[in-house]
């Protein structure tokens, strides 16, 4: 209490007005004269008394100085006067400020943008009770390609019996419903949840409640919690949803809660339901069959049970069913099961690319603070001084340092302000950015652990900058001041430091640039790659007539939803400039979810292949001439191929290749195969190809295409529908037209995926030309900073040698030999930048592999041009320098010497 | 002069105290004219010791300072002890005694040997 009253008589006391030193003073020589008098009294003479009492006092200075200290807070106060003195001197030099203050704002603001991202998606912990304990359970099968197959219920339940390290296993499985409301019918991401979810992941609801264990079973009513990002989107923060029903699957649903704002995995969701809410979840297909794999597994670490005593039990037990069920697992296939902490599994996607731009910024931030250090060293020559001056006058070294921190301070603080302000722009890009990565994006903002971030950085730029430079040392003063006002460096030291930070700025450039043009080229790369589709002037749209859940149940609702959707088909073929309307199901260029075990007539599997997968797609007769697909051997589907005649397919040329490399396929017959058909509507009757169409990059431009197999539209359940629309020109133009027809014949049907080919290609061009650009900004930035960084020094070196230039073109030098002595010294400090940024790029661009598409990580033809364009700029920035120095006249240097 | 003992910042603060509870409200010359008689002038206190020390016990909220007529008619800054000043002097005055205890019996046991 005594000392928090006493530090705020302090603090106060730092903001004092003068008045309060005279006040002390007059207390004092009140003081004195009462001493004075009281010697008089004891018969002093006058002058004896006063001088005896000054002695006393032991001078009167000093101690006002002393009880000012003890007022106030005089570090605060000397640090107040320099920063004062700073702000004072920096007006003083307005350009040097305003170049430094930027560079530095440039350097600080990436890394505070980054580093938020970078918080918001890896770092910050989970909002969930104890994120570090929970765990999220990967099975994969290499042999099939697939990275993460999931689990179906009974290899839950034997995990859950058998990892004593896990405190609970919950299940949640992504599902998608029609929600239909007033306004309309709009497809909802649905985890269907076990009971125990919600005390595993440990998240709470802000309102009402969230599902219990009771809430299991098929006899449990239907209930919803909504995911906080959806209740404020849909149902704009009402609080009075808990309670009501809402209708999904056209079924009534009750709203129980509104969860906490968590990120999901894989992906977003927007409602969490009990698994009564299925019909299909509840089934003996879901339940009993174990390659039926739909559910996502999140499990929490036991109380004192570590992560790796979780791995141990869990690959346990997962051996001891491959070896039970063989059949199953495959040896082929490479069964793995991983237990990844969730917090890993949230920003695997992120991680590669943040890191990248995190490096990336730090090489931003090392080019501007090498800059300013030039800048600053160059400044601290002609300062050199007054540096003396203070020295002499018995300014200590650590007083000087003080006052240069302080004068860094200032600037990097002053560029950390707009830094930030750079950063709070460029975040609102990041997080559109990140959206893509992570479902934590969400979370990123420039909080007060970012800010701290970029406080830390500046004051370790200031720390940097304020000791890079050298001092008038006391053992050394008598020389400093014997310069007197001469320069009293050309000192070899500085000079040096110089070339090597001028050196650093050109091969982080390189490095930078080098990364740049890597992802440029894979963008590049990217967007040349054929879509497998002939033309661009073709629009998709997905129409979801009916619910998986309503299809599988009803097979008359199947018949009526194939003639809607022939009804839109036609209706929009009959629009002006349409060329073909098609049919089918998923939409060319978007991966299918349905893939099954597919065998092939007369060959049989080599021992331990796997069996291979295929997609399997639908189409209608006009599809593959509306989308643009070619038709490579036999023909497409036709009117004829109805739901009772033959039973046809059409295979893709990666199909054909790998099964009929020699021979012609048409006429060949295929068979979907495999346990999981008995749980499906699929059937594994012989079916005969009749075609062989091109491939098409539904996995994405830079994914291999997959085996596909198409079967005519009738043939299959309308378990999706989309519409392939083309037109001679502009088929943007039709998107309207087409959308009020497909309303007319299903009003409230979800229409989504509205995009043309050409739309649908550059979203998949997205991600990279995002990484391209951002990169490129930075390669950029750093090119100019270096640019303006080598210029400077040799200006620098210019101006300090200019006697010495004088002295040679007197003695004969002409004014080319002059120019080619100075780009030579810009020349040796380019070469061994890029020598130094070709080597560093080297080991940088292998740790950027994954982010690279069709070009090698050490791709020589970027390298080459990276180097030779910095080489381009490097010698221009010289150029200005070495003609300057050309244009020395000795007559008036030898002057004015 | 070979017996004047500097005085230490903790001990200088109880003296002050103590004479500003003997005497009452007091100015600085006063206050200094005391210690010093009270140790038989083996202590002196130039100003630098003393108005620190004053001022640090009137941000600490022990004593309150007015400017004040003096007996002669001079202008003086009078020093008074507050309440919180009271209380702070009977907890030092306290401590002092038991540190005085601890440090005397740690010199007895040699004094007798």
């Amino acid at each position: 209490m005594r000392q928090l009253r006493a530090a705020l008589a302090r603090i106060a006391g730092a903001f004092r007005t003068p008045d309060a030193d005279d006040d002390m003073r007059a207390e004092m020589e009140a003081h004195l004269e009462m001493d004075v008098a009281e010697n008089v009294r004891r018969g002093m003479p006058p002058d004896e008394a006063r001088r005896r009492a000054l002695l006393a006092a032991g001078g009167l200075t000093q101690a006002v100085e002393t009880v000012r200290d003890q007022r106030g807070l005089p570090w605060v106060e000397g640090l107040i006067a320099d920063v004062r003195y700073a702000l004072r001197s920096l007006r003083h030099a307005p350009a040097f400020t305003t170049v430094v203050v930027i560079t530095l704002a440039l350097g600080i603001g990436a890394n505070t943008a980054i580093f938020s991202v970078v918080r918001g998606v890896l770092l910050k912990p989970l909002p969930h009770r104890e994120g570090d304990r929970l765990v999220y359970l990967r099975q994969s099968a290499d042999g099939r390609g697939e990275q993460n197959l999931n689990f179906s219920v009974p290899e839950v339940r034997d995990l859950r019996s058998a990892v004593p390290a896990f405190g609970g296993i919950a299940e949640y499985s992504p599902w998608t419903m029609i929600y239909q409301s007033r306004e309309g019918a709009a497809r909802v991401n649905v985890g269907l949840v076990t009971g125990n979810y919600f005390d595993v992941m440990g998240l709470s609801p802000v309102l009402g409640r969230v599902t219990k264990p009771s809430d299991d079973g098929p006899g449990a009513p239907a209930v919803a919690v909504l995911t906080y990002d959806y209740w404020m989107n849909r149902f704009a923060g009402d609080s009075s949803i808990v309670g009501k029903q809402i209708t999904l699957d056209k079924k009534s649903v009750t709203v129980i809660g509104v969860l906490q704002p968590a990120p999901f995995f894989p992906n977003r969701v927007d409602v969490l339901a009990n698994m009564v809410n299925s019909d299909h979840h509840l089934s003996a297909q879901m339940v009993e069959n174990r390659v039926h794999r739909m559910t996502e597994v999140v499990a929490r670490l036991a109380p004192g049970a570590t992560l790796e005593q979780a791995r141990l039990q869990t690959a346990a037990q997962y051996a001891r069913l491959q070896g039970q069920y063989k059949e199953v697992y495959a040896a082929a296939s490479h069964y793995r099961i991983a237990v990844i902490p969730f917090h890993e599994a949230l920003g695997e996607r992120a991680r590669l690319t943040l890191l990248l731009l995190m490096g990336a910024a730090g090489f931003v931030l090392v080019i501007a603070v090498a800059n300013v250090a030039n800048l600053t060293l160059m400044r601290g020559v002609r300062r050199e001084h007054e540096l003396v001056v203070r020295a002499a006058l018995g300014a200590g070294v650590a007083r000087l340092r003080r006052l240069l921190l302080a004068e860094n301070l200032t600037l990097t603080l002053m560029g950390a302000v707009l830094g930030v302000g750079i950063a709070i722009g460029g975040v609102r890009l990041l997080i559109s950015f990140a959206a893509r990565y992570s479902s934590r994006a969400s979370e990123i903002q420039l909080d007060t652990a970012v800010l701290g971030f970029t406080l830390a950085l500046s004051v370790v730029v200031a720390l940097v900058l304020s000791f890079l430079g050298a001092l008038p040392r006391e053992g050394r003063l008598a020389s400093w001041i014997a310069a007197g006002a001469r320069r009293v460096s050309g000192s070899v030291h500085k000079h040096r430091l110089q070339r090597a930070l001028v050196t650093t700025q050109i091969a982080a450039s390189v490095v930078l640039l080098a990364a740049a043009g890597l992802l440029i080229r894979t963008m590049i790369q990217l967007s040349e790659v054929s879509t497998g589709l002939r033309t661009e002037e073709v629009l998709t749209m997905n129409v979801t007539l009916l619910s998986p859940a309503e299809l599988l149940f009803n097979p008359m609702a199947d018949v009526a939803a194939k003639a809607r959707y022939e009804r839109m088909r036609r209706d929009v073929a009959a629009l002006p400039g349409v060329i073909e309307a098609g049919i089918g199901s998923p939409l060319p260029l978007h991966s299918s979810q349905v893939a099954f075990p597919v065998k092939v007539e007369g060959k049989a599997l080599a021992v331990g292949e796997a069996i291979p997968q295929a997609e399997l797609r639908t189409a209608s007769p006009e599809f593959f001439r509306a989308a643009g697909i070619p038709v490579l051997a036999g023909r497409a589907f036709e009117s004829t191929d109805g739901p009772t005649s033959a039973k046809v397919v059409i295979v893709n040329r990666t199909f054909a290749d790998r099964f009929f490399p020699h021979e012609d396929p048409v006429g060949k017959h295929i068979a979907w195969t495999g346990e999981i058909l008995k749980f499906t509507p699929v059937t594994g009757d012989w079916r005969t190809i009749v075609g062989v169409v091109g491939n098409t990059q539904d996995g994405g431009l830079d994914a291999e295409p997959r085996l596909a197999v198409y079967q005519p539209f009738s043939q299959f359940l309308a378990l999706g529908g989309g519409l392939v629309i083309r037109a001679d020109s502009n088929v943007d133009a039709l998107t309207a037209a087409a959308t009020r027809i497909v309303r007319r014949v299903a009003p409230t049907a979800p229409i989504e995926q509205v995009m043309t080919i050409a739309q649908i290609k550059d979203q998949s061009v997205a991600p990279r030309r995002l990484n391209a650009a951002l990169l490129s900004s930075f390669g950029i930035l750093a090119v100019i900073i270096a640019a303006v960084g080598i210029a400077g020094v040799l200006a620098f070196s210019v101006s300090a040698r200019t006697n010495e230039i004088g002295i040679r073109m007197s003695l004969g030098a002409d004014r080319g030999r002059v120019q080619r002595m100075i780009l030579k010294e810009g020349g040796v400090l380019l070469a061994v930048g890029l020598v130094i940024g070709v080597a560093g790029a080297f080991f940088a661009s292998g740790v950027m592999r994954g982010l690279l598409f069709g070009v090698a990580p050490h791709d020589p033809a970027t390298f080459v041009a990276v180097a030779i364009l910095m080489l381009a700029i490097g010698l221009a920035a010289c150029w200005i320098p070495a003609l300057r120095a050309a244009r020395i006249d000795p007559a008036i240097t030898m002057r004015s010497t | 002069m070979a017996d004047k003992l500097d005085v230490q910042q903790g001990t200088l603060a109880l003296m002050i105290l103590r004479t500003l509870d003997v005497l009452g409200p007091l100015h600085g010359y006063g206050i200094a004219r005391r210690i010093e008689e009270t140790s038989r002038n083996r202590l002196t206190l130039n100003y630098g010791t003393l108005y620190p020390a004053l001022l640090k016990l009137e941000q600490e909220g022990a004593i309150k300072a007015e400017w004040r007529q003096s007996e002669n008619n001079r202008r003086a800054k009078f020093y008074t002890l507050t309440a919180a000043g009271r209380k702070q002097l009977a907890r030092e005055l306290r401590e002092w005694q038991q540190t005085a205890d601890l440090i005397a019996s740690f010199l007895a046991p040699k004094r007798e040997a």
